[in-house]
């Protein structure tokens, strides 16, 4: 991923979205995780940088790297803004849908070995 | 022979001559006498008058010489002093009688040279020391923005949480070292270090805390009803004059107490208003800070103090070359209030939302509900104005009441919507609470956009989701048919299933 603009020097820096926090409060967010709105208004107690996530995510899911590369912000630190939103029940996360897993063969052998010597 | 009578006679007459002569002689000697004693008198009294003329000089030769060694032992010295610390009085002459005479206005030449060749002196140490500092620091800064951009490619490349926190620390220190170094490169003359491109005030003044110590105190409240931007040549110096004053509030106010930085737009320009709850200044205080603030054009570093003060002097540097203007005044809450003013003429722009989007860390304008958002005012988003009746075509500055609740609720069918648009209907429907509705303008150009959301959201309605799912399900089971219909390849297959 590039870092934002190609077009002159960041004015504002990564680490004031977080406050300077890199260590996201769940640790099961993924680049991949997907993010869905919770369908609540939003309060002026939310910051800007999660109002404009939660802005993002109206017209519909997105993943975590894909909501990084729209806000120009490292995926570490949208990590931890989608962390909080997740614990003030704002968004939802969803783990990516994993790769499908073929059963390893050489244990499923085993196994099967295993029960027919039982039954023999 | 001669005859006695005769010689008696040539005797008389050679006496009588005689006397007549001595006569003369006599009274001649007395006149002389006389002009003599009147000359001794003369004399005497020309040699008393002299004497005396004498101590008198003597006197004052003393005098004279203790009026030198007093300008060496007192007046010199207070005339340096001086010269640093202007409140300092130079003492006059010692002896009164002097005034007016040669001699003091020998000595004032002498107190003038003096001094005029100290001040040369002075400013030009003091520019040796300037342009020292300024090679230094401009080498310095060039290469902390050379960190800051590999910081920033790190902090995109690593997610891994550990090495991010340090990267983010490091990005930290590496923006307040950035700052100290700029700004003391700005009062030693150097120019910002740095050209932006145009850039939205919000984010300027959010960038400016970030450069600091303690920035989670700062409370940015932005009250701008566009999206005002600063032209490219401005941006820096105004970053780092916000900057330099957030520190002083920071700085000066209690660890726990908040800086109130509010963005205010007025007519002719824009304002950014720094209020603090802090100790406050004296009077004697903001007379310095505004004489500093005013842009001298000779700025000593010897004037800034030990350890230098360089914020107000920056500040007040940038303010004479770029034509903004800083007032720094107690603060109604008992604090310091400062107030950068930036003529819009000069010194400001409005951006295209669309093609520029602010940074994501910037403050929501404070809005109305049902406001449009500032980063709808594009144009091209202008719609026909189908429903728009109260809004002629050539209001669209002029402002206009924002109902929030109508543009919820219609479902007419509309394209599809970009992706700013359903952002804005939300911002539509997210009133913040306790505010009162405000008259907003470019109304108009937000008006497809609440129609649109509601219809995103109607688009994954039950009905079609039903659908979808329903399909998903049937081809499932179809496959599933096909495969039971089919042999098993293996036994491992069928002890699977």
């Amino acid at each position: 991923m590039t870092p934002r603009q190609s077009s002159g020097r960041r004015l504002v820096p990564a680490y004031l979205a977080t406050g300077g926090r890199a260590q996201p409060s769940r640790n099961t967010l993924d680049r991949l995780t997907v993010l869905i709105s919770v369908d609540m208004p939003i309060t002026s107690e939310v910051r800007p940088e999660e109002h404009r996530i939660l802005e993002l995510l109206q017209p519909g899911a997105l993943t975590l790297a894909e909501v990084a590369a729209h806000l120009h912000l490292p995926v570490s630190v949208v990590k931890v803004l989608v962390a909080d939103l997740v614990d003030a029940g704002r968004l939802h996360a969803r783990v990516p849908i994993p790769e499908a897993e073929q059963f390893d063969r050489q244990i499923l052998e085993r196994v099967l070995d295993g029960l027919r010597s039982l039954k023999s | 022979m001669t005859s006695i009578p005769q010689a008696l006679l040539w005797c008389l007459s050679a006496g009588t001559a005689a006397a007549v002569v001595l006569a003369a002689l006599l009274v001649r000697v007395r006149k002389e006498r006389a002009g003599l004693r009147a000359r001794l008198t003369a004399a005497e009294e020309h040699n008393s008058a002299t004497l005396h003329s004498n101590t008198e000089l003597s006197a004052r030769l003393r005098a004279t010489e203790a009026e030198i060694r007093h300008l060496a032992e007192a007046r010199l010295p207070d005339l340096t002093l001086a010269l640093a610390h202007p409140h300092v009085p130079v003492r006059g002459l010692l002896d009164k009688r002097f005034g007016g005479s040669g001699t003091d206005e020998a000595l004032e030449a002498v107190l003038t040279q003096v001094g005029e060749a100290i001040t040369k002196e002075r400013t030009r140490v003091d520019a040796a020391a300037q342009s020292t500092l300024r090679g230094a620091t401009t080498t310095i800064q060039a290469l902390l923005y050379q960190v800051q951009t590999s910081l920033q490619t790190m902090q995109h490349k690593y997610d891994d949480p550990q090495i991010a926190q340090d990267l983010l620390d490091a990005d930290f220190l590496n923006e307040q070292a950035l700052r100290r170094v700029q700004a003391t490169g700005v009062v030693c003359g150097a120019w910002p270090g740095l050209t932006r491109e145009d850039s939205y005030l919000a984010e300027l003044v959010v960038g400016a805390t970030s450069r600091l110590r303690g920035y989670e105190r700062v409370q940015v409240s932005n009250q701008l009803r566009d999206p005002v931007a600063v032209v490219a040549r401005a941006v820096e110096p105004i970053a780092i004059t916000v900057t330099e004053l957030l520190a002083n509030a920071l700085h000066h106010s209690h660890r726990e107490l908040p800086v109130s930085v509010t963005l205010q737009q007025g007519s002719r320009g824009a304002s950014v208003i720094i209020d603090d709850y802090g100790v406050g200044m004296h009077d004697d205080e903001i007379k310095h800070a505004m004489e500093l603030l005013a842009g001298g054009d000779s700025l000593l570093l010897t004037q800034l103090g030990d350890p230098p003060r360089s914020g107000f002097a920056a500040a007040g540097q940038l303010v004479r070359q770029y034509g903004f203007g800083v007032h720094v005044e107690p603060s109604p809450y008992g604090g310091v209030r400062a107030v950068v003013y930036i003529p819009g003429d000069p010194l400001l722009t409005v951006l295209d939302a669309g093609a520029r989007p602010i940074s994501v860390m910037a403050p929501m304008p404070h809005r109305a509900p049902g406001g449009p958002r500032d980063r709808a005012a594009v144009p091209s988003t202008m719609p026909t104005g189908a429903s728009a009746p109260a809004t002629p075509a050539a209001a669209m500055p002029a402002p206009r009441p924002a109902p929030a609740e109508p543009y919820a609720a219609p479902a007419q069918p509309a394209p599809a919507a970009a992706a700013p648009e359903p952002q804005q209907s939300h911002q539509d429907q997210a009133p913040a609470e306790g505010e009162l509705p405000r008259r907003r303008r470019r109304r108009p150009q937000s008006e497809p956009q609440p129609e649109s959301h509601p219809d995103t959201i109607n688009l994954r309605s039950p009905e079609e989701t039903g659908s979808r799912w329903a399909a998903l399900q049937r081809g499932t089971e179809s496959g599933r048919a096909a495969a039971h219909s089919e042999p098993p390849r293996s036994p491992e297959g069928n002890a699977q299933s």
